[in-house]
């Protein structure tokens, strides 16, 4: 009876520790995509701070700015910092800040957010005066006039977070990384919202 | 008009007292009337409302304006007819201050120019951005951001602080800084600007849900009693919403005619047939306005009590 018992009482277990044993093979499973994600995050960043340091020892050449300025000396202070890192990063081309796994990892980020359930607003939102199909150029001016699109503030807490001056855009279905100050896209990564 | 109370327990009375819709082609274009009047000092005094009490601090509110077309230009000029009467201190802009270049030319033509009569008589302007709005604005010395695209200011009069937001990137370092700012702040009235309307008629855009969301709480916690945004390109007064007051003044250049949800059921007053902006006086617990159009009327009027904590 003690035998047929202590079987009975592990048959009866056994779902649970299948379960358990389920549960710690997810666990297991996800700790490296967090893991994988947080190094994306990092290697991202990395990116963009190194184009920030760029920005910054360029700006430095040119006569700074004044803090309340007028609008002469506004533009031509964004166009002469504009032109110093064209030439700069002359040979930089779509990709380079982010590369294939970052791409992977942002729309997965994206994707979160517009499943959620505030999805269906925050898609309406960034289609709002969104430029739609505008031809961009990576490292090139984000275009004269042209409005910029809000981001919501769910699709930024998803995001990784950005230094000072760099924002990111929507364009389309395109997500830039716009530098803000010298009104450039830094880059830009395609098929960002997910369908 | 007198609005109810929604929130009794909010302690807010809003004697809106809204003047009769007043709008309506005039049969002279305001240009052309402008021309054949008289000049600004022999003209009638304008219609306004306000107490104009010596102590009290007075400020405009302008949004979706630097076209630099005619009506805007037409505006502008019944911006400084109001300031003649009602001398106001300080402008504060909601947003999309320049549509389309952003050159230095286009400042002159969409900002300097029009609003010439109101930088001559002193009167500081305090810009918050738009969609339309280049970044580079916020170092525009005539929009008094210092390089900031949101930042806060104590005003010149009255136990009064601005919150100028970028409603277009409310990213997570905006939002604290707005929560500590408000935490911190000390005076009777604060009042947040910013360029998205969190209540909005207008059919164009409507009320923004998601900003809504994050920024409502922090106003209601603290203690705010009024807002101010464009974006939809009309005017409106929405009805208190849990105690607070929310105006839509995108009507200050680009209007959009008739561009208003009649169903949305909180409107207290709207105007979609010309261009308008809001002048306020602020003394004590007391908030008055007009609104006040291109064609010189006042379209609405009434006073706003200030939120008392509980």
């Amino acid at each position: 009876m003690i035998t047929v018992r202590r079987i009975t009482v592990s048959l009866g277990l056994a779902p649970l520790l299948a379960a358990v044993s389920l549960l710690a093979g997810d666990i297991a499973q996800e700790k490296p995509r967090v893991n994988a994600d947080a190094a994306l995050s990092v290697e991202f960043l990395k990116g963009v701070q190194a184009y920030v340091e760029l920005h910054k020892k360029l700006e430095a050449t040119l006569p700074p700015r004044p803090e309340h300025a007028t609008p002469a000396e506004i533009g031509a202070h964004e166009q002469a910092l504009a032109k110093l890192i064209i030439s700069a990063r002359g040979r930089a081309k779509q990709g380079d800040l982010f590369p294939q796994k970052v791409r992977a990892y942002l729309r997965r980020q994206i994707g979160s957010v517009l499943r959620g359930p505030d999805g269906a607003v925050i898609r309406r939102s960034l289609m709002e005066d969104n430029p739609g199909k505008v031809q961009l150029r990576c490292n090139a001016r984000y275009p004269e006039g042209l409005p910029i699109t809000t981001m919501p503030a769910p699709v930024l807490s998803a995001l990784p977070k950005l230094p000072e001056h760099v924002e990111y855009r929507f364009v389309g279905d395109r997500l830039v990384l716009l530098d803000s100050h010298a009104g450039l896209v830094m880059d830009y990564m395609t098929d960002a919202l997910p369908q | 008009m007198l609005i109810p109370r929604r929130h009794p327990a909010l302690a807010l009375i809003v004697c809106a007292v809204s003047v009769a819709c007043l709008s309506g082609t005039p049969a002279v274009s305001p240009a052309l009337a402008a021309r054949q009047a008289p000049p600004a000092a022999a003209q009638a005094p304008l219609p306004l409302t306000l107490p104009n009490r010596e102590d009290a601090l007075k400020f405009g509110v302008m949004g979706d304006f630097g076209t630099g077309k005619r009506e805007q230009y037409e505006l502008g000029e019944e911006m400084g007819r109001v300031h003649s009467q009602f001398p106001f201190q300080l402008m504060i802009t909601v947003g999309d201050n320049l549509y389309g270049g952003q050159s230095p030319s286009d400042f002159v033509k969409k900002f300097e120019t029009p609003y010439k009569a109101l930088l001559s008589a002193g009167v500081k302007f305090y810009a918050s951005l738009g969609n339309h709005d280049s970044r580079q604005q916020s170092a525009y010395a005539l929009f008094n951001m210092d390089g900031r695209t949101y930042y806060t200011f104590k005003a010149p009069k009255q136990d009064v602080r601005f919150f100028a937001l970028y409603s277009d990137y409310l990213d997570p370092a905006q939002l604290q800084w707005l929560e500590r700012e408000l935490q911190n702040s000390r005076e009777d009235w604060k009042i947040p600007y910013f360029h998205h309307p969190l209540y909005s008629s207008g059919d164009r855009h409507g009320s923004d849900l998601l900003k809504r969301k994050v920024l409502e709480p922090l106003f209601l916690k603290y203690g705010v009693s009024v807002v101010f945004a464009g974006h939809d390109h009309v005017y409106e007064r929405v009805m208190p919403q849990q105690g607070i007051t929310h105006f839509v003044v995108g009507s200050s250049g680009q209007l959009r005619k008739g561009n208003i949800d009649k169903g949305t059921g909180f409107t207290a007053y709207a105007n979609a047939t010309e261009q308008a902006f809001l002048v306020a006086e602020i003394s004590d617990d007391q908030l008055f306005f007009n609104a006040v159009s291109r064609s010189g009327k006042v379209i609405d009027a009434g006073v706003i009590e200030r939120r008392k904590p509980e």
